[in-house]
């Protein structure tokens, strides 16, 4: 698997490439700056890219707008974000063609690289993965909704697995349940909140991120 | 009998009444009236009973907090004085101690009461101004200075002298005893050897033991009233330090006046002038401040007509009275004190004219910073009022940014220091314990190895949460408008937002407003049961609205930075107020250091809405990198 990876800051980026590599991803670039991220996702064409939000030459979010433009010229490209924060301005914004194949991390997670690769790999094969703080601010915001106070303790936490980007599989496992509980969760969920039931896991995704977003 | 007890009930009941009236501060005042009945009635002994007076009825907690240390004094002084009078007990072993030591004068010579031995003449000038006279049985000794001697007037009487005065006119005068003796010192007679005439009832009886008891009692009390004088003098230091700094050409004039009193001698009228100088001081810095360049100007043309005239005079020309000439011009010429320079001979003479010099030079360096400034300041207009309210409202705003930048820097130490800190100190001694147990529990140490992950987890936490608080990452990402947005996401309240922002501000400002907008966002979310939030913010080329404190904002005219605009609105409760509370206030404060202004609108019952002005440019619009 492919993979571009852009970082200013050289310990990190060396310790991601290396983390990477060991997990037998094949390093297409390692880059330091957004224009040359964003020449290497396009000559490139990487499998998933691995983006600080901030980079050289601005010092703001150029990472994040490298990688949006990008995905504007290769729609679906997949891209996880890294970074010392998490706005749920930024995840709104790369959550907004609905294309999925997009993360949004904390760079803190890399410190459980064996969770970390999931995430990549996630978002490689097209899934979403956000990072818990965005979906708990989200859920947060959500907290007088009136739909959202209908759900049961644990569908609530089934939620908030779901909206990190986490399969039936993962919630399952995470929450010590069978798979086919998880999936009575989800579908009293989706009723509760009024969204279309899907059998797709991103579809699904997505669909609980757009509501929380709204 | 009956007439003494009268008289004495009287005495009571009057010290009772002053006692009550004045409380123990009064007490000062017959301490102060001791050193009239121990050195007589002076000037200086009477103005010591008139300050313990008035200190006693205008600050009686200064007195009564004086009254223990005014016993010392007077315990100690007392002591000393009884240790000088002949008779009593102390003075006894003084004097025939001291008898021992020193020399008999031999025939012929005469002993100065200081314990000098000098050749006594028919007059004899001698150094420092020592005067012996040949009259047997009579040590005489005069306070420095150079004295004509004037032979006694009749037999039994004394000698006579008096002071010689500068110029040989005079000095002729004198010599043919002309007119009254100006400048007629006293001349101090002292018997020598062992006194036997027994002290006075006062001295040798009582003083002594009222001296120990006056002593023992003030310094037992001292202590406890110490705290209090320390307490109250800090406060008085702290004013006069004030009033020295912005009255400091003025306060010279004390110490000017100090060096007049060399210059011109200890009389009363140099006293009197030093005097008015503390009451010019206190009263009329100004003044002072004016006088101070007059004063030295006047010590140094004194001074230049000392080195002048010590130089005109010749020794030899003046006959001493025994017939030779003097040998030197101190016998001629009065020895006069310049400021640090005793002029006794032509060299001094010439110091003290370069010390006039001093004088001079530093008077012409005060003029411009005294008179010229303050002649200056009478012509020159009154300052533009609007100019002055700029003023003092920049230099009140910028005291407000120190402190509150203080404050913050204090808070990220703070902050720091508990959080990422402490935290990493806790990490390397978890990773110090895993190097420990890894040989010989591995699993032990597997435990400790993710508790030091999840320490290092928090720490990235922390900081975060820091950074956010400093300069939320946004913001310096995106700018206020941003921002406020992602603002608007993290609140659970529903906002409308109503941004016009097409560029950026600086820094400071965008800092600025977004934290006041966070302030008015949190109030309506925490205080004000809102249901929605109206957030506005615009940028218009010209100001709106002119400041409140009457003045327009400099350049504001429409050619000026512009105006930014903002306004937080809610359904709420309303009862806003930026008098109670830190919130607004701080904001008022913070957005006042870019000449910003807040109004807050929020009648009981709602709704509120908080308008925020601020003075500033746009910036074009940041182009995308990419």
């Amino acid at each position: 698997m492919r993979v571009v990876v852009a970082e200013d800051l050289f310990l990190l980026r060396d310790g991601l490439t290396r983390l990477l590599a060991a997990h037998e991803f094949e390093i297409a670039a390692a880059v330091d700056t957004a224009p040359r991220l964003l020449a290497a996702l396009l000559e490139q064409r990487p499998d998933v890219a691995v983006v600080d939000v901030r980079m050289p030459p601005g010092f703001a979010d150029d990472g994040l707008q490298a990688a949006l433009a990008a995905r504007r010229q290769v729609p679906g490209l997949p891209v996880l974000l890294l970074s010392q924060y998490v706005e749920q301005l930024y995840a709104r914004e790369m959550l907004a063609d609905q294309a999925g194949a997009v993360g949004y991390l904390l760079k803190d997670r890399v410190f459980n690289d064996d969770q970390f690769v999931d995430a990549v790999r996630t978002v490689a094969g097209g899934g979403t993965v956000m990072d818990p703080e965005v979906v708990t601010k989200l859920l947060g915001r959500r907290s007088h909704d009136e739909p959202i106070t209908r759900l049961s303790p644990r569908e609530l936490e089934v939620l908030e697995l779901m909206a990190e980007g986490r399969s039936n599989a993962a919630v399952a496992q995470r929450l010590f349940i069978t798979e086919k509980a998880v999936g009575k969760h989800t579908t009293s969920i989706f009723t509760k909140l009024g969204l279309t039931p899907s059998e797709d896991d991103n579809r699904r995704v997505l669909a609980v991120l757009a509501y929380l977003n709204a | 009998m009956g007439v003494m007890w009268i008289l004495m009930k009287l005495a009571w009941k009057t010290l009772a009444r002053v006692m009550r009236r004045f409380g123990w501060g009064s007490l000062l005042v017959p301490l102060a009236a001791m050193s009239m009945a121990l050195f007589g009635l002076h000037l200086w002994t009477i103005a010591t009973v008139a300050f313990a007076l008035s200190l006693a009825v205008w600050r009686p907690v200064v007195a009564a907090a004086l009254v223990p240390l005014a016993m010392v004094v007077a315990g100690a002084t007392g002591l000393v004085v009884a240790s000088g009078v002949p008779g009593s007990p102390v003075s006894w072993i003084v004097s025939s101690s001291s008898q021992a030591v020193k020399p008999t004068p031999a025939p012929g010579f005469w002993t100065v009461d200081n314990g000098q031995t000098v050749m006594p003449l028919q007059m004899s000038v001698g150094p420092g101004g020592m005067v012996a006279a040949n009259v047997p049985g009579q040590v005489v000794a005069v306070p420095p200075g150079t004295f004509a001697y004037l032979p006694p007037q009749g037999h039994g009487q004394p000698p006579r002298f008096r002071s010689l005065p500068i110029n040989a006119r005079k000095l002729a005068i004198d010599r043919q005893r002309v007119g009254p003796p100006r400048g007629f010192r006293k001349v101090v007679y002292t018997r020598r050897g062992p006194v036997m005439s027994p002290a006075g009832w006062w001295h040798g009886r009582l003083l002594v033991p009222l001296a120990l008891i006056l002593l023992t009692l003030g310094l037992w009390l001292a202590p406890r009233t110490m705290v209090s004088l320390v307490e109250r003098s800090a406060e008085l230091v702290q004013r006069l330090r004030n009033h020295m700094r912005e009255n400091r050409w003025g306060v010279l004039l004390v110490p000017v006046a100090l060096i007049g009193l060399t210059v011109f001698g200890v009389r009363p009228w140099t006293v009197g002038l030093v005097v008015a100088a503390v009451i010019v001081v206190i009263k009329w810095p100004r003044v002072a401040a004016d006088l101070v360049p007059v004063a030295l100007a006047i010590f140094a043309l004194y001074g230049f007509d000392i080195a002048a005239r010590w130089q005109a005079v010749s020794a030899a020309a003046f006959v001493g009275p025994g017939g030779p000439p003097f040998a030197n011009l101190a016998q001629v010429m009065n020895p006069v004190q310049y400021g640090a320079v005793l002029v006794d001979s032509r060299q001094m003479a010439l110091l003290a004219g370069a010390e006039a010099s001093v004088f001079l030079a530093l008077g012409a360096w005060l003029v411009p910073r005294t008179i010229g400034a303050h002649t200056r300041s009478m012509f020159v207009a009154d300052p533009d009022p609007a100019l002055a309210g700029q003023v003092a409202r920049l230099t009140e705003s910028r005291g407000h940014a120190i402190d509150a930048a203080t404050s913050e820097l204090r808070r990220i130490e703070r902050d720091l220091h508990d959080g990422a800190q402490a935290r990493l100190v806790a990490l390397g001694m978890n990773l110090r314990a895993v190097e420990r147990m890894l040989p010989a529990s591995p699993h032990a140490a597997m435990a400790l190895v993710s508790e030091a992950r999840e320490t290092s987890l928090r720490a990235l936490n922390d900081l975060r949460n820091l950074v956010r608080g400093i300069y939320p990452p946004v913001l310096a990402d995106r700018g206020l408008g941003h921002a406020v947005e992602a603002l608007a996401l993290d609140t659970s309240l529903p906002i409308e937002l109503d941004i016009n922002l097409p560029g950026r501000l600086t820094v400071p400002v965008e800092s600025a407003c977004y934290f006041a907008v966070a302030e008015a966002l949190a109030n309506a979310v925490k205080h004000s049961g809102a249901h929605r939030v109206h957030i506005r913010i615009q940028h218009s080329a010209s100001p709106v609205l002119a400041s409140p404190h009457g003045a327009s904002f400099p350049g504001g005219t429409g050619h000026g930075p512009g105006m930014l605009r903002i306004e937080v609105a809610d359904d709420g409760i309303g009862g806003a107020d930026p008098a109670r509370g830190t919130g607004l206030a701080g904001v008022e404060r913070r957005l006042g250091t870019f000449d910003g202004i807040l109004a807050v609108s929020s009648p009981p019952g709602g709704p509120t809405m908080i308008a925020m002005e601020v003075p500033c440019a746009l910036s074009s619009p940041k182009t995308c990198s990419c």
